[in-house]
């Protein structure tokens, strides 16, 4: 016979109560704030075992069959007596960021549980890359093509600034730090405090903007709402712009350490849609940590890029980084547009 | 994307684990918490435009989270084993003052998870991967439910154990 709370709250869970006892847990949550608080902590975890479960379950199984679908070849195919196979919760994610776009309905109609499951990681991805810690990232440049149509605005503008071997730092805020070469071979650097802008070039003056996407133009993705220094922002776009799906990695590609594998996520634009063609995330399946991102066909002016981010370290920089003074010599004239 | 939609998802992301968990304390079937989340993500995106924003996302959005819940309940009052209207009050002011810490806390599952070896780990994924009860278990293992429903208390205590072991490890060393 169950008495204590702890007991009362775990039978709970996993329904084996009687209703009696059902009924003395309910007064024990309601007889003291500290009580109901304690079962909330308690349910955090079981829910959290649940969802965590519930990925892993899909990433392995990679089935994209409806749900009844599931359910009848489970029934063919598994021996287990599966009471509730709860694939529906990744649906709730997939309704939100369908919203945000306007696109409910649609999404329904071809949504699917393992696309689910995937914007439900690629949430963990973005929780993650909210977080206040510096990073710094290599860019490669794999491929460039050009529209050779050459009737687009871009295809006046001047060459913009290569990317390939640049280094891009990033912070909480729309802060970064972006450092590359032109094709002189001189150095070039655009970056934000997060409430200015500023350009630093081998000639003319330090250009500093209070606007703090100024400068954005040279900057691939800006145009399409995936920007390269806001990977943030651009994650958010993945979540109704792309369709979804994601696996695991193998060793070749990635060593598993201490428990930590890891994933691919792979977002393909949908029609219709702008921004690169397809986004390919490479992440800590534990932490949810960005280790990598390879965008292909990346809009930039008239080219097409396709380049990779590789994580290099996620040490803290000094506060004062993100500042355009922490760059160039102190002097330097700067100069301020509105 | 337009500014409020991006600010409705971020505020979603984070204030999601928290209203999931507090469906998942009044309605325990999976799959049913799964629909009520999903009505209550609808509901949140559909008016957030009417979202007050110097008062706290969570607990606007349990606010709606009460209400799907409550119409849930509703259909479904014959049943004796659901909590009253005011334990779920009770529970959603709990819900609502949990810690960000606390739920940040538990991004540290998955590390302790992976530690978890042979019959523990075994139960856990029968138990919320194959979504299986301790009856149905306990006739797969050769247990009695008794034994199964004991064995997954002290997994879930050993989790929790290690979780704030590993955060008071972190946080020590920050």
């Amino acid at each position: 016979m169950m008495t204590n709370p702890r007991e009362l709250i775990d039978g709970y869970f996993d329904d084996r109560l009687t209703v009696e006892q059902h009924e003395a847990l309910s007064e024990w949550i309601k007889a003291n704030p500290e009580n109901a608080r304690i079962f909330a902590n308690a349910t955090l975890l079981h829910d959290r075992l649940r969802n965590t479960f519930a990925i892993v379950d899909e990433v392995h199984s990679n089935v994209t069959l409806p749900r009844e679908g599931r359910e009848n070849a489970s029934n063919v195919t598994l021996a287990l007596p599966r009471e509730d196979k709860g694939f529906l919760f990744w649906r709730t994610t997939a309704a939100a960021a369908v919203l945000i776009a306007g696109l409910a309905t649609l999404w329904f109609s071809v949504g699917t549980s393992t696309a689910s499951a995937a914007i439900r990681e690629l949430d963990r991805i973005i929780v993650n890359s909210m977080r206040s810690k510096d990073r710094t990232y290599e860019i490669v440049v794999e491929d460039i093509a050009t529209d050779r149509r050459g009737k687009g605005p871009e295809s006046q503008r001047p060459p913009k600034p290569p990317l390939d071997g640049a280094t891009l730092h990033v912070r909480s805020g729309n802060q970064f730090v972006l450092l590359r070469k032109t094709q002189q071979g001189l150095p070039f650097i655009t970056g934000s405090n997060g409430k200015q802008s500023w350009s630093i070039n081998t000639r003319g003056p330090v250009r500093v903007s209070s606007d703090i996407h100024r400068f954005d133009h040279d900057l691939p993705g800006h145009e399409t709402s995936v920007p390269l220094t806001n990977l943030h922002e651009g994650l958010q776009q993945l979540k109704y712009a792309y369709d979804l799906t994601f696996s695991t990695l193998g060793p070749e590609e990635y060593r598993p350490q201490d428990g930590h594998e890891a994933r691919l996520l792979i977002a393909v634009k949908k029609p219709k849609e702008r921004g690169p063609q397809r986004v390919e995330i490479v992440y800590d399946s534990i932490t949810g940590g960005v280790m990598r991102v390879r965008f292909v066909q990346m809009p930039y002016g008239p080219d097409r890029l396709d380049l990779r981010l590789s994580l290099l370290s996620e040490e803290e920089l000094p506060a004062n980084f993100f500042e355009h003074t922490s760059h160039h010599a102190p002097d330097r004239k700067v100069e301020t547009e509105d | 994307m337009d500014e409020q939609y991006q600010q409705a998802i971020r505020y979603w992301t984070l204030a999601q684990p928290v209203v999931s968990a507090y469906v998942a304390a009044v309605v325990r079937d999976f799959r049913d918490r799964d629909d009520v989340l999903q009505s209550i993500s609808v509901a949140v995106l559909e008016s957030f435009a009417s979202y007050d924003t110097t008062r706290p996302f969570v607990a606007w959005a349990m606010g709606i989270a009460r209400n799907q819940i409550g119409t849930y309940l509703r259909e479904r009052k014959r049943n004796r084993l659901v909590f009253d209207a005011e334990t779920i009050d009770t529970l959603s002011i709990a819900f609502e003052q949990v810690e960000s810490e606390q739920n940040r806390k538990l991004d540290l599952l998955q590390e302790c998870l992976s530690k978890l070896e042979g019959r523990a780990r075994h139960l856990c994924e029968l138990r919320y991967q194959n979504d299986l009860k301790p009856s149905s278990i306990a006739s797969l293992l050769g247990m009695t439910p008794n034994t199964v429903a004991k064995s997954l208390q002290r997994v879930r205590d050993q989790l929790r154990q290690c979780i704030d072991r590993r955060a008071a490890l972190d946080g020590g060393q920050s």
